[in-house]
């Protein structure tokens, strides 16, 4: 029987949950909107997931939640930031990413993290919606266009215009009134894109910059985003193939790494018992070749040593 | 590539426009001031001593001691005019300067930091970077003055720049009072505050000169400041009576004229070129009030400009007024805060003059005196109406604002205010200005039409 | 000892209240003072109850009328209060400080409250400059004699010298609760402890010193170490008071302040006043010297570097990391910032920047920040 490690990203928008099986494979992945900040998004999510793989939450070895929500859910037996969790995916999805640039709805964030995926320091902007999801969608309504229509649409700029404002608000001004003399949509659209990616090269300037860049969250979906990021930072971005789950990813590692310590401490447990009966064994042994240990105790580097833990998770 | 304004250097006009109606003298002025930053790129090669200093106009020390010297913020507005903010606010921001610090201070040191190594050692300057290149054709300090009235972070920023030379450059800070005017006997101009401290600052300006004296090695000619002194005082009178003039209707020059000659009275040397040039200013206001010119042609409002200048803003600002037949006739900083009373300056001795000039910035007043000072000049040049620009950056200059407003309209004159900044073009809320100008200017011609129908 | 510390805070958290109170009873002055280098012991000599005005908790209304939001939420707050009539029972405010924002607050109150007498003598910020004494000096005796015109008292070298120890006792026992929680034998949380330095801002010292004595010897009797955490020292907040929410949230995340160099903390307690000679000369003295001690950095002082302050602070702490507590718009802060984030990184100090605000106050996204923070702290000090 295979055990299953759980990470669920309970986030303002959306609610992501990730499940790994015992080698660390993803093995199931489920994104669901939030409605208001309550349950029922999350609990789809965690449903959606169970049934991919055809699993009960008692399959579940261990569950860590990450996100606003993290504290709310029942099943969770651990929490860490979104920080913390979305550093640990990217680099899980990224290996040797130094840097990760996270931008959600509702905040953005600029990580650096060492080569284990832990973060060393971090900037966050969550107090107001300059350089967020949000401030996309404001202007999208503003331009009055659906939100996944505005990368594209902002490729096509061809000339250069400017929003300054920062506030979310004011840009909204600064659009109409842009719309209003006459400019298109795809400029001005271009114009918003180099304002989110302004924001965010000033965060990635706090941390410092380091290479190779992550991109995670709901905008690094947006090309028109990331392709002003990417002028700003003076950097390509590495895109993983889906941005939005790092933050569970990493939360399912984290998972696993309780699972595969219990694990271990139970096989540790294990061992001394066998090595107290191998050497009770050995006092009641009529002689060398009777003793019998039934599994090798030396485990060099990387041998993966299979003991059933009197436990009730199982590897 | 960029499509809005191309911002106007400081003190040079701006290219010609639609309707703002701009002094012809203002190109002989942006000459001055070329020749001035060319001749302090080469002070190193001509074996000067270099002076950075921020604060008030205290330069005629400097000049006295044939050394040169650049202003913290004039810098900032040349870097910000020549190759835009953003790269020096960037390195700031970087650095970890938070944006709602004066951006003049952060353009400057975020510049500093950016070249830092070039500034000393030129080899360091990469051929290709253009801003570097223009950076590190500013020499490097060999004195640093700090002579800030009022504002606190004016102070501070040098006492950053000092730590960022390592401490290993020499400083003097000017400490220039705050005239608060809570004395029985006070009054502009006034009162024992206004002796005491008058007297500090005189004194503190001496201890300036030995200073100088300490760290060139030469003798502090008092003949030789009150030579330099004898050029300012008869340009800062030339000044004011070219301003005076400006009670005309229509008022033959505007707010956007004097902007761009106020580094003639702030940081250029005092010499016969810049009489000669107010000379010109006066004449050219003159032909143009026997001519019945005005600065804005079709002038319906006059309006008083409170606040801080925007420096990259000088252009733009100039049309949105001329455009509505606004002509902003005065404003605090360029009527009220540069040698604006000449006549203190007795040239045998003119330190104490200079003192009482610099103790005089309308800020460095309480705002009672300050206040009434303001409504003296709107009264002076029949104003209708007031503009005040809250720099969101620049708090020295927005203190008060709001009893500035209720002044004014208790003086039958309107008021608007607008949000924006010295430098940072990201604190503009354009609407507003564009919205909150129009409803002034509505409410002017209601009330008119108004006193008109009674009359 | 609950009941103890309730009393301290009652005095913190109604600081004009109390005021207002004493006044009637005694019917003696008070003399407001804005923060944060004038010495209470002045207004103190003559018979007054100094009063450190501080940040309200109300959201501001009046003040909004009088001062743009992009002001430090302190110098909003005080006018707020100030508008809103809170200040009229002051005889007078004190006040010597060049920080711009107060100066403008300052203006706005005089403004708005013209009968409220302002007595402003503004101190030298130039600590190096060889006139810096001697101007200290005079503006102290100048304030010396404006104080004595409005309260109508002559204010001896005797009752100032008498004064001055006073509240050297009260700081003296203060840092002594510092010292103990230093060493993790003061089971007090960060918030009660502001409730004690803060209520000495507010309170009539002598009083206050009894209730210290008295804490003090509660403590030694029942010592109660402190319970685990990371230890954490807090920076910043030069004027006003961290919010206790946010204390309790740091604490609540897991971390255990040793040390800070808040106002309303140790910057507050850190120096004495000379006992001997010239009163006024000591007081200049202190008011020249206590920016080695603590630096400000509103003050030009080359022997000052509050960077290397704090460095050294925290290994005296054996802090693991700071908490940088930056009241939003606070220019002085904001400049210096920089060279600390730079000190820290180049001495391997976690540190984390908090901006806090008068208003808002996202408990749920600091918790966010502080919580990584700590993750980051202890996973650095079991490597």
């Amino acid at each position: 029987m295979t055990t299953y490690a759980m990470g669920i990203d309970f986030g303002s928008t959306t609610a992501k949950t990730i499940i790994l099986d015992g080698d660390g494979t993803v093995v199931a992945s489920c994104i669901e909107s939030m409605g208001a900040v309550s349950d029922e998004g999350v609990k789809a999510s965690i449903a959606g997931a169970l049934s991919q793989v055809g699993i009960t939450q008692q399959d579940v070895g261990f569950t860590v939640t990450t996100g606003y929500g993290r504290r709310m859910l029942d099943v969770s037996q651990k929490s860490y930031t979104e920080i913390t969790c979305h550093a640990r995916g990217a680099v899980a999805l990224v290996p040797n990413a130094r840097l990760v640039i996270d931008i959600g709805g509702q905040d953005s964030k600029v990580i650096a993290v060492d080569s284990n995926g832990l973060v060393e320091t971090f900037a966050m902007n969550d107090r107001c919606a300059a350089g967020t999801g949000k401030f996309l969608e404001v202007l999208a309504r503003a331009v009055d266009i659906k939100l996944p229509e505005m990368g594209p649409l902002a490729m096509q700029a061809t000339k250069s215009l400017k929003i300054s404002s920062m506030c979310a608000t004011f840009a909204e001004t600064e659009v109409i009134s842009l719309l209003a003399e006459g400019n298109g949509k795809a400029d001005v659209l271009g114009a918003v894109h180099a304002a989110i990616a302004a924001r965010t090269a000033g965060l990635v300037g706090r941390v410092g910059k380091r290479t190779p860049i992550v991109m995670t969250g709901g905008v690094a979906k947006n090309v028109a985003a990331v392709h002003h990021i990417e002028t700003a930072v003076g950097q390509k971005l590495v895109l993983p193939p889906d941005p939005q789950i790092a933050g569970a990813l990493g939360a399912a590692l984290f998972a696993l790494d309780e699972i595969r310590m219990a694990a271990k401490r139970s096989r540790v447990i294990d061992e001394e018992d066998r090595d107290v009966n191998s050497a009770m064994d050995t006092a009641r042994a009529c002689g060398p070749a009777c003793k019998s240990t039934g599994t090798s105790t030396a485990a060099g580097q990387g041998t993966e040593i299979v003991v059933a833990p009197p436990s009730t998770a199982v590897i | 590539m960029q499509s809005i304004d191309t911002p106007a250097p400081p003190n040079v006009m701006p290219p010609a426009k639609k309707t703002a109606n701009r002094l012809a003298a203002t190109k002989v002025g942006g000459q001055i001031v070329h020749d001035y930053w060319s001749d302090l790129f080469n002070a190193k090669d001509d074996g000067r001593k270099v002076v950075w200093y921020n604060g008030t106009y205290i330069p005629p020390m400097f000049q006295t001691m044939d050394l040169a010297w650049v202003h913290g913020e004039a810098w900032s507005a040349y870097l910000a005019a020549k190759h835009g903010e953003l790269p020096a606010q960037k390195a700031g921001e970087d650095r970890g300067y938070v944006r709602e610090l004066c951006s003049y201070a952060r353009t400057h040191i975020g510049s500093a930091l950016l070249d830092l190594r070039a500034a000393v050692d030129k080899a360091a300057v990469d051929p290709t970077d253009a801003r570097a290149l223009t950076t590190s054709k500013l020499p490097p300090p060999d004195m640093l003055v700090n002579a800030y009235p009022y504002c606190s972070s004016g102070q501070q920023w040098d006492q950053q720049i000092f730590r960022l030379f390592g401490k290993k450059i020499p400083i003097f800070n000017l400490s220039i009072p705050l005239l608060w005017g809570g004395r029985a006997d006070a009054g502009y101009l006034r009162g024992s505050e206004w002796e005491e401290r008058s007297k500090y600052v005189a004194r503190q300006l001496r201890e300036l000169a030995a200073f100088l004296e300490e760290h060139t090695g030469r003798k502090f000619e008092y003949d030789r400041l009150s030579e330099v002194m004898s050029y300012i005082k008869k340009s800062a009178e030339l000044r004011m009576e070219a301003m005076d003039l400006c009670t005309a209707k229509p008022s033959p020059a505007s707010y956007f004229d004097w902007i761009v000659s106020i580094a003639h009275v702030n940081f250029l040397p005092g010499t016969q070129r810049i009489v000669d040039y107010f000379e010109l200013v006066k004449a050219e206001i003159q032909e143009r009030i026997a001519q019945g010119v005005g600065a804005v042609p079709n002038e319906k409002y006059r309006l008083f400009f409170d606040g801080m200048m925007n420096w990259n803003k000088i252009g733009w600002l100039a049309e949105k007024f001329a455009a509505v037949n606004a002509s902003v006739v005065a404003g605090r900083y360029t009527h009220m805060s540069f040698w604006q009373e000449p006549q203190l300056i007795d040239l045998a001795d003119p330190i104490m003059g200079m003192a009482q000039n610099y103790l005089i910035c309308p800020n460095n007043h309480g705002a009672p005196i300050m206040i009434g000072e303001i409504d003296r000049v709107c009264d002076k040049f029949d104003i209708d109406g007031v503009v005040l620009h809250a720099s969101r950056t620049c708090r020295g200059m927005t203190n008060s604002q709001f009893q500035i407003a209720d002044s004014a309209k208790k003086h039958g004159r309107q008021a608007m205010t607008f949000e924006g900044d010295v430098v940072d073009e990201s604190f503009y809320k354009d609407e507003l200005l564009n919205t909150r100008l129009e409803a002034m200017l509505e409410s002017m011609d209601s009330r008119r039409n108004y006193f008109a129908k009674s009359a | 000892m609950e009941q103890l510390i309730s009393r301290f805070e009652q005095a913190a958290q109604h600081p004009l209240e109390g005021a207002r109170q004493w006044k009637a009873e005694t019917g003696r002055r008070v003399i407001g003072s804005f923060p944060m280098h004038f010495p209470g012991e002045l207004a103190h000599a003559a018979g007054a109850l100094p009063l450190l005005l501080q940040e309200g908790d109300e959201p501001i209304t009046a003040g909004l009328s009088s001062m743009f939001p992009f002001y430090c939420g302190y110098t909003r707050s005080i006018v707020d209060q100030a508008m809103k009539g809170e200040y009229d029972f002051l005889d007078a405010i004190m006040f010597g400080d060049h920080c711009v924002q107060l100066l403008g607050a300052a203006d706005a109150i005089r403004c708005n409250r013209p009968e409220t007498r302002i007595l402003f003598n503004q101190l030298i910020s130039s600590m190096n400059a060889p006139w810096a004494m001697e101007q200290a000096r005079e503006t102290f005796r100048q304030l010396q004699r404006e104080l004595e015109e409005v309260i109508g008292t002559a204010i001896t070298a005797e009752s100032l010298t008498a004064s001055i120890k006073i509240f050297n006792r009260n700081r003296v026992l203060i840092r002594r609760l510092y010292d103990m929680r230093r060493a993790g034998k003061l089971a007090l949380s960060s918030a009660q402890l502001q409730h004690i330095v803060k209520s000495s801002m507010v309170m009539d010292k002598e009083t206050h010193t009894a209730l210290l004595e008295q804490l003090l010897d509660e403590i030694a009797a029942k010592p109660a170490p402190r319970v685990g955490g990371v230890p954490i020292y807090l920076s910043g907040h030069l004027c006003q008071p961290p919010k206790l929410a946010l204390l309790d949230l740091i604490e609540n995340c897991g971390a255990v302040v040793v040390g800070d160099d808040l106002y309303h903390g140790y910057r507050y307690i850190a120096s004495d006043v000379e006992e001997t000679g010239d009163p006024i000369e000591a007081l200049a003295a202190w008011y020249l010297t206590r920016n080695r001690k603590v630096p400000c950095p509103t003050r030009s002082d080359a022997g000052a570097d509050w960077d290397a302050f704090l460095v050294q602070a925290v290994n005296k702490c054996k802090a693991q990391g700071v908490i940088i507590l930056m009241a939003k718009f606070c220019e002085p802060h904001m400049y210096y910032y920089p060279e600390i984030k730079e000190a820290f990184e180049k001495h391997g100090i976690s540190h984390l920047l908090v901006e806090t605000e008068h208003e808002s106050m996202p408990l749920e996204q600091f918790k966010t920040r502080i919580e990584t923070f700590l993750e980051i702290i202890k996973r650095r000090a079991a490597a």
